[in-house]
């Protein structure tokens, strides 16, 4: 159904000639577009699949098609807000119809279908981002664009380095599948972003259950998932062309896509699309962050085959970003930090420019994805092959030519194998089973000369699942157990710069249960309680060393307390992590309201978070430095979303994120909790203006509270003095700490406006955004560079999409 | 279908095995780990005498054990002493490459600069109590490619008066691209930064 949505979206106003005609091909049809109480719907697409065109209404809600033949046609009638209607009419003459469109039920119209997978069942709680709430977003990172979503934060280090929290929760907590493929990366730096472009995803789906069970273990607090566009299967040429251009920064975007099928291969396409993005500085409020520029080229291709029954696909995609991390942040010591929080602007503030210096990161991803599916009967049968590699190299200041090789680099080759059978035993049941396996093995870049932060390892691990779903008149269900194992062997270098060897292997059972009780046509409610675990990550049991722009030590949970030699994992008391999440919501879409109500408890047991226990010395000075360890931590909040059409082009809507996160075994806060935020837009739209289509307008206030549960302040001069006269102020009680208050809340203005005109056989999108229109200066509690300098001063952007 | 299906398999076969084949299950290369500074040595030298020699060592490098200091600073009342710093990668053998941090700071002087703090009273000259609060005097010995101070080799007279239980604190900051006349001790990045407990004057 997408790709025709798409196809139209290309479509003229006048009625489209077919190619060729016989010459009895001279009937036409007329007719009226109806809403259900019998009004005329303008602007409303009509698509006859035979002739792969269509047109739209007039203002009257009129259409009419001349040169049809006497023979069948399938039409597909389209009108926003209400269920497509799709009708087979047999042609025998000239004639006139009207058709009736009935307003759709989104309750189970936002349920996405990609490679005949239903992505999400009907008993998840999730937030879709469709490919027109894309649109407007499009030039922003994948993190960034998230960040639309209720209950959808992120971990940010500067304006380019985006990491998707859901409900407080992140890394290796949450799931990310792109195209299909669990994405893997070096996701165990806060400062790591995920490795995508958002230009190639057609729409993003949230899942912010545990109940994901499908796709492995891990998803802990949900899984993003990033689909793009079915392949086209006819042979028409398609494509698109973006152009964006942002005040801050001064920066712009490239992405183009081309797609088509093959002359006399029926069922085949293919597709190949890039972006080229590149900024220099961006600009807080009142001053340049100088070398937070940024460049991105990421490209991908695909081609496939799809009929009735079976289909294939391959699909490669290259991602390579240099991202520059502001210099005023770059620390060596806890010193150097005291004075960095103080100074303002920061230390080596210059002028604007697109050099990207050091400290910086450059990182490559690649993927590679086959697949396969065939269908007997009732059974679907699926099979996936994902190759991916992934390259990550950091360069810091240092002395004379070592600031020239990165001090950081890591290799992580990634190969999963995915197969699953799906049988519909009748329209209300059906059932899942399927197996993953995975290999992986990581390896650092020689010649970084600093002793490696995390080891080399190697890991294989394999996954079984079954998932069970029901449906009544009034229920859905849906339930499912996994069961997981995982070997790893690593291999690094300790303190002394001596080489270790290590190997441990988990195993595990994840489960979920799912319900939602239909209450009548517009309202539906939703439980979900699921039961997943994760293997740890290596740097939870291994790290060793300082991270980019953090006065911390951090230890892994397998370093000795005393003598900071690696341990066995059987010497310790180690468990895994265990999450038990528990979501239910409620959603009502009736008349002019359309309200998502959900609330949430997540309870990780044996919770791996770096604990600070004490402040040591080295030749560089004080450091505070902390240890991975495990405890209880309970994640309890509420997201609400409503939209309200105050009259008929005009929505009020709000969204709200509430959240509460606590180390249940210490009775302490939790460091980087996104803090409550609030939401407010007002939203008009209008199908037609003239020639022009598709216009809205929309003004949006966000303000985020101060995060009042946050971990007691110490102040790095305490932490110092106190040290000089014998005492360690962290040690003492190994309570969570920061080193200034969190930020104070704040509120952002946002404007956008977009409107489109269509020309023969193409469309022009226009858009314009401005974001922190008053220029707000803001810092955020989320975002690591809050303690050298204010988050980002306005945007203006300007955004061009031709597509035909 | 079949086909697709087989040659699917097939190819994730190949490449499951290319890869496993690939992978390497020797040790890893150590790295050479150059900008470590695990024991700086302080000798005063006094013109004709014997010098005071006391260090500061890391047993562990980033780990979490505390530096240890090998006894006070004693220095003789109203004597010069010429200062010279030294600094060692413990993670090297005597001899080797790598081995004296110092040579390496000398070589890259015109983005390095030590920097020197000291309880009041405790010299007569330079007087006050150094330029780690930014505008004090240290009397520097050597000099950068541009005529600015490094401060491995300084120079020190002691008070005429007997003082004890005093601090003496070395600071090195690297400072690439921006060392200049103006640029102090809070600017650039902190490659040492110990402070020596007691300082006695007898």
């Amino acid at each position: 159904m997408k790709k025709y949505l798409f196809l139209l979206h290309f479509l003229g106003y006048s009625v489209v000639a077919p190619g060729q005609q016989p010459d009895n091909c001279n009937l036409s049809l007329r007719g009226q577009v109806l809403d259900e109480s019998g009004k005329s719907l303008p602007g409303a697409t009509l698509f006859i699949r035979e002739l792969k065109s269509g047109v739209v209404t007039d203002e009257n809600g009129n259409f009419s098609f001349s040169g049809l033949c006497p023979q069948s046609y399938v039409f597909e009638i389209q009108f926003l807000g209400f269920e497509t209607l799709e009708k087979k009419i047999r042609l025998t003459k000239s004639d006139a119809i009207n058709f009736q469109l009935t307003p759709e039920n989104k309750l189970l119209q936002e349920v996405v279908v990609s490679d005949h997978h239903q992505i999400v069942n009907k008993t998840n709680t999730f937030s879709t981002l469709t490919s027109g709430a894309l649109e407007e977003v499009k030039g922003k990172s994948l993190g960034e664009t998230l960040q639309g979503l209720t209950g959808v934060n992120s971990i940010q280090t500067g304006p380019a380095i985006f990491k998707p929290v859901i409900h407080g929760v992140h890394s290796q907590r949450i799931l990310i599948l792109n195209n299909g493929i669990r994405q893997e990366g070096q996701q165990w730096g806060a400062e790591h972003a995920p490795e995508i472009d958002p230009f190639i995803a057609n729409n993003i789906v949230v899942i912010k259950d545990a109940g994901a069970i499908k796709y492995g273990t891990d998803a802990m607090g949900g899984v993003i998932i990033i689909t793009p566009a079915d392949l086209p299967t006819d042979q028409k040429l398609g494509g698109e062309f973006h152009l964006i251009g942002n005040s801050n920064g001064r920066a712009g975007t490239v992405s183009g896509l081309l797609e088509g099928g093959l002359k006399n291969l029926e069922g085949w396409g293919w597709r190949i699309q890039g972006t080229g993005k590149k900024s220099g500085d961006s600009q807080a409020a009142d001053y340049n962050l100088s070398n937070t520029g940024f460049q991105e080229l990421n490209y991908s291709a695909s081609a496939g085959y799809h009929e009735e029954t079976k289909g294939m696909e391959i699909f490669y995609s290259h991602f390579n970003t240099t991202i520059g991390i502001l210099r005023g942040s770059a620390i060596n010591s806890t010193e150097d930090l005291s004075n960095a929080i103080e100074m303002e602007p920061p230390q080596y503030t210059e002028d604007f420019t697109y050099a990207i210096n050091q400290p910086r990161q450059e990182v490559k991803h690649d993927l590679l994805k086959l697949n396969a599916h065939t269908r007997k009967g009732n059974n679907l049968f699926n099979i996936q092959y994902g190759l991916q590699i992934n390259k990550r190299q950091e360069y810091d200041l240092r002395r004379g030519t070592l600031k020239e090789i990165p001090a950081l680099g890591y290799l992580l080759y990634t190969q999963t194998l995915d197969v699953d059978w799906e049988i519909t035993k009748n329209e209300n049941h059906s059932r899942c089973v399927g197996m993953n396996g995975m290999w992986q093995d990581n390896n650092k870049i020689d010649g970084t000369q600093t002793i490696p932060f995390i080891p080399n390892f190697t890991n294989y691990s394999a996954g079984l699942y079954w998932v069970e779903k029901l449906a009544t008149k009034k229920w859905d269900l849906d339930f499912g157990v996994r069961y997981d194992f995982r070997y790893t062997s690593v291999v690094g270098f300790d303190f002394r710069n001596e080489l270790y060897r290590s190997q441990f292997s988990f195993n595990n059972v994840s489960g979920t249960l799912g319900a939602t009780y239909k209450m009548n046509q517009s309202s539906a409610f939703t439980t979900n309680l699921g039961s997943t675990w994760r293997p740890p990550n290596v740097a939870e049991l291994y790290s060793l060393g300082t991270h980019q722009s953090a006065a911390a030590i951090e230890y892994g949970l397998l370093l000795d307390e005393l003598t900071n030699e690696v341990l066995d994992i059987e010497d310790v008391n180690f468990k895994t992590e265990q999450a038990l999440k528990w979501v239910n919501t409620y959603r009502i879409q009736k008349g002019k309201m359309n309200l998502d109500l959900s609330g949430y408890i997540n309870y990780i047991f044996n919770y791996i978070y770096l604990k600070p226990r004490g402040v040591t010395q080295n030749t560089r000075g004080v450091f505070p430095y902390f240890r991975y360890t495990q405890t209880d931590a309970s994640f309890v909040g509420s997201d609400l979303s409503v939209q309200y059409a105050l009259f008929k082009a005009l929505a009020i809507g709000s969204k709200v994120s509430l959240l509460r996160a606590a180390d249940i075994t210490q009775n302490d806060y939790l460091i980087f909790i996104p803090a409550n935020r609030y939401e407010v837009s007002l939203r008009y739209e209008k199908n037609k203006i003239g020639s022009w289509v598709n216009f809205y307008t929309e003004v949006k206030a966000k303000y985020s509270a101060t995060q009042t549960r946050a971990p007691r302040i110490v102040p790095i001069e305490d932490i110092i003095n106190a040290y000089e006269q014998g005492t360690d102020l962290i040690g003492e009680d190994s309570q969570n700490f920061d080193f200034i208050a969190p930020p104070n809340g704040y509120m952002l203005l946002a404007f956008n406006a977009g409107i489109s005109k269509t020309l023969n056989n193409s469309k022009i999108d226009f858009r314009l955004s401005v974001d922190n229109l008053t220029n707000t200066s803001y810092r955020e509690y989320t975002n690591r560079m809050r303690y050298y300098a204010d988050d980002l001063g306005r945007n203006v952007a300007f955004a061009l999409k031709y597509s035909f | 279908m079949k086909k697709a299906l087989k040659l699917l398999s097939l190819l994730s076969l190949i490449s499951l095995i290319t890869i496993f084949n690939g992978c390497k299950d020797d040790d890893p290369e150590p790295e050479n780990i150059p900008e470590l500074i695990t024991k700086v040595v302080l000798r005063f030298t006094p013109v004709g005498g014997t010098p005071v020699v006391v260090s500061a060592t890391d047993p562990d490098g980033e780990g979490s054990q505390n530096l240890q200091i090998d006894g006070p600073i004693n220095l003789s009342k109203g004597t010069t002493y010429t200062l010279t710093i030294e600094l060692i990668n413990g993670l090297y053998n005597e001899g080797e490459d790598g081995y004296d941090v110092t040579e390496e700071v000398r070589e890259e002087g015109d983005e390095h600069q030590l920097f020197f703090g000291w309880s009041n009273e405790v010299f007569s000259s330079p007087t006050g109590t150094g330029n780690i609060s930014r505008t004090g005097i240290v009397n520097y010995q050597d000099e950068d490619d541009n005529g600015r101070p490094i401060g491995l080799t300084t120079s020190w007279t002691t008070a005429a008066s007997s003082t004890t239980g005093n601090s003496f604190t070395v600071l090195l900051k690297h400072q690439p691209n921006i060392k200049s006349s103006s640029t102090t001790s809070i600017d650039g990045e902190t490659d040492l930064d110990i402070t020596f407990f007691p300082l006695n004057i007898n």
